[in-house]
């Protein structure tokens, strides 16, 4: 009789308790994507909580080390380095199951010898996703075991050297790529693009090791530069829809090329049919000038929908290079032309471009235009009133004027100018914006 | 209706589908909701059923009525095309004000019929829950039972920072390389004598790679080599254990037959031992060790052993002896008696 009762409490105890805790037996994978959403910090502390939760962080997919996720409240370099390391060690010795996406990116972790051993023991895994951020100290160079990751679809690094093996032959599922800061060899950077078929977005910011950017990727979609390179050349890219390029040097390349051959303009635009958007920034347009700039392009760009230029007004090789590919793009909807804002000096410069190029171009689709850093010089002006005459459809345009070194006799010279030139659309706004 | 579950629904101004919890009970749900959940579009669209009350869809046990009610407001809410990011984030965010209960249910719910946008707006307000607060108030909030002792709930706090696992394995493997390293220095000159020429038949070498040879390679006698070349020049080899005791060496070497012979008794057991600790092969390394003095390296071979089975055991337990060898025995190495315990 007394050992029933004893027995009932408990039961009904636990009884309670199951009916209660609803979380501990929601199933795995779904533990796994709440924990995914705080940082790993607070997913390891979760192993205090009840026995049931001793082991559910340690299925992770995702394994994210960076300030947020990793505290350390330190000053001396050496403690914060030895604290880091000793955690990523213990996260990934405790870990099981498969890790699909490892990023490392703290402050204070610069390119310690550790991070070879954690990628040795990523790449025997499936790893689809890795993002390695050194954010102070030399260029690391990344390990060969690096470049044994056949299963990643995404590699992003930040800082890093790369020097693949002679034996490296692209990542075979690798869909994106984002490098930023690293140092590569000419040949290697080549290599890695041309090798890697199912390559689709390819980010790559200040880089150094290599000039030519010779991009031999037939699935790109997406191609994101900004850096200092001699020439750029596309083959069998024909899929690639959005390109923003930036040259970020002024020098370095011959405006005057042989005599015949096709300028860099009808060059770059040769191998990009579907291109849609298109952004051209720091002195890339300068780049585009060198050879011969035809008035128009042999094919026209009819999938360009979005084109943003950083131009010299002030410069009449880029002037020419604009009107052509403003011509060449009869489905334009957005434009946007923005001045270099170094090369505005006040100088009148009274090269004009020819009226008769501004003749009939109907924008048939542009919708809205943007003209940013001008400083009321003849160029712009021909430059508006030319967009304003040949857009039916145009909703809005706004002016920006640059900084107010010119003057404000300049600027209400503008404004004037603006009031009166003909409007192709009835219901174009012209906006205003002081600078 | 007459109509069989394969007939075509009715043209009327609102179809309904009918679903069934696991409870009994049926409701009817206007179709354009009701297919918002994959799982109802597929059960509809494969086998035709839920057009009528006899042949209402069954949810899966995890949906009970109060909860699918919910689905369905969700559902409702959102299969409307013309509403904006913003009012649908407006609404997601009163929507997932409910208790940690309820929550739960819903995540299970949702996901067992497959909706992931929900899926992913309840278990990131459960996150919310979890994130940045103490243990106690995730416990109280999820009615969580306390069950872990004091000393299991330190362990990841301070393993964050300080692994005594890790710790001991190096601490082993250094000395392992170091006591290797000064055994071989000691040995050279008469190794460099003793290895001219490797003389040993294929089917030994084979036998030896393959771990047969383990019982003959582990008592390392000095003279080992001598031991060897000797049963090669008598031809008498044959396999594994039979022959170590059987062996019959020619006299030249007396002294090194008996050292042999004496740890032959031993190696019976020992790769009896050897066999039951699954996890850890020990070939490699024998081969490397011969030249070991033969108690020096049971205790060492013991030493890994035993780390090995602690590996492999539940760690929590052994953690607690851990922790006390970290604090205790820093500098000193581990002494282990005969079961493998570590005192």
């Amino acid at each position: 009789m007394s050992s029933m009762k004893q027995r009932e409490p408990p039961k009904f105890l636990c009884k309670l308790e199951m009916e209660v805790d609803k979380i501990s037996n929601l199933p795995g994978h779904i533990i796994d994507k709440i924990l995914s959403h705080m940082s790993l910090r607070d997913a390891v502390r979760t192993s205090v909580l009840s026995s049931k939760w001793r082991y559910k962080w340690d299925t992770l997919p995702h394994l994210i080390f960076d300030n947020q996720s990793v505290l350390v409240s330190s000053q001396d370099q050496t403690l914060i380095k030895n604290k880091l390391v000793n955690i990523v060690d213990h996260v990934l010795l405790l870990h099981s199951g498969p890790i699909q996406k490892f990023k490392l990116s703290h402050r204070d972790l610069q390119g310690v010898s550790d991070i070879d051993r954690w990628i040795l023991f990523l790449s025997r895994g499936a790893l689809k996703e890795f993002v390695l951020e050194i954010w102070k100290g030399h260029r690391y160079k990344l390990p060969s075991s690096t470049y044994f990751c056949q299963d990643l679809i995404h590699l992003e690094l930040f800082n890093c050297l790369l020097r693949p093996p002679a034996t490296f032959d692209g990542f075979k599922n690798l869909k994106s790529i984002d490098l930023q800061h690293i140092t590569m060899d000419q040949d290697a950077f080549e290599h890695l693009i041309s090798s890697c078929p199912l390559l689709e977005r390819l980010t790559l910011m200040n880089f150094d090791g290599f000039t030519n950017l010779n991009i031999h990727a037939p699935n790109l979609l997406f191609f994101d530069i900004g850096g200092v390179f001699e020439n750029v050349s596309f083959q069998d890219t024909f899929q690639l829809a959005v390109v923003s390029i930036g040259l970020y040097t002024n020098t370095g390349f011959d405006r005057n090329l042989t005599f015949g051959s096709a300028g860099n303009l009808i060059k770059f635009f040769a191998h990009l049919p579907r291109i849609q958007r298109l952004e051209v920034q720091s002195y890339f347009l300068k780049y585009l000038t060198a050879g011969k700039v035809p008035g128009r392009l042999p094919t026209p760009c009819i999938e360009l929908s979005f084109l943003s230029l950083r131009i010299n007004f002030n410069d009449v090789e880029e002037s020419l290079a604009a009107l052509c590919l403003l011509r060449s793009s009869p489905n334009l909807q957005e434009l946007e032309m923005l001045a270099r804002p170094e090369e505005q000096s006040a100088m009148r410069i009274s090269a004009n471009i020819v009226e008769e190029d501004y003749e009939n171009c109907p924008f048939n689709q542009l919708r809205f235009v943007k003209i940013a850093g001008i400083s009321g010089l003849r160029q712009e002006l021909n430059f508006i009133k030319f967009l304003l005459a040949n857009s039916p459809v145009l909703e809005k345009m706004t002016v920006k004027p640059g900084s107010t070194d010119g003057g404000w006799e300049l600027l209400k010279e503008l404004m004037k100018e603006l009031l009166r030139f003909r409007r192709a659309s009835v219901q174009a706004q012209i906006i205003y914006l002081d600078p | 209706m007459p109509e069989g579950p394969m007939a075509v629904v009715k043209p009327e101004m609102k179809p309904y589908i009918w679903l069934q919890t696991t409870d009994g009970s049926i409701q009817q749900v206007e179709e354009e909701v009701a297919m918002f959940c994959p799982m109802i579009c597929r059960e509809v669209l494969q086998t035709g059923m839920g057009s009528s009350k006899n042949y209402a869809i069954s949810l899966p046990q995890r949906v009970n009525p109060a909860i699918l009610g919910l689905i369905l407001d969700y559902c409702r809410f959102h299969q409307v095309p013309g509403r904006s990011n913003k009012e649908r984030k407006t609404f997601d965010e009163k929507f997932i004000k409910l208790d940690a209960k309820k929550l739960c249910e819903l995540t299970s719910a949702a996901d067992s019929l497959q909706l992931r946008p929900l899926v992913d707006l309840t278990s990131r307000a459960l996150a919310r829950m979890i994130e940045g607060k103490t243990p106690e108030e995730i416990r109280e909030t999820f009615n969580l039972p306390d069950d872990l002792t004091e000393e299991e709930k330190l362990e990841p706090l301070r393993n964050l920072t300080d692994d005594p696992r890790i710790r001991l394995l190096n601490r082993l493997y250094a000395r392992k390389r170091k006591e290797l390293k000064e055994r071989a220095k000691v040995k050279n000159v008469e190794v460099e004598e003793e290895q001219l020429v490797d003389e040993r038949p294929v089917d030994e070498l084979l036998s030896f790679i393959n771990g047969d040879g383990e019982s003959k390679g582990v008592k390392a006698a000095k003279n080992k080599k001598k031991n060897r070349r000797r049963k090669d020049l008598s031809g008498n080899f044959s396999s594994n254990d039979s022959n170590c005791n059987q062996f019959k060496e020619p006299n030249h070497l007396p002294s090194g037959y008996l050292i042999g012979d004496i740890d032959n008794a031993t190696s019976q057991s020992k790769s009896a031992v050897f066999q039951d600790s699954a996890s850890v092969t020990f070939s490699p390394k024998l081969e490397f060790d011969n030249e070991l003095d033969p108690a020096m390296e049971e205790e060492l071979d013991r030493e890994v052993e035993d780390f090995a089975r602690r590996l492999n055991s539940v760690w929590p337990e052994r953690m607690q002896e851990m922790l006390s060898l970290g604090q205790e025995r820093r500098p000193v190495p581990v002494s282990l008696n005969g079961n493998g315990a570590v005192k």
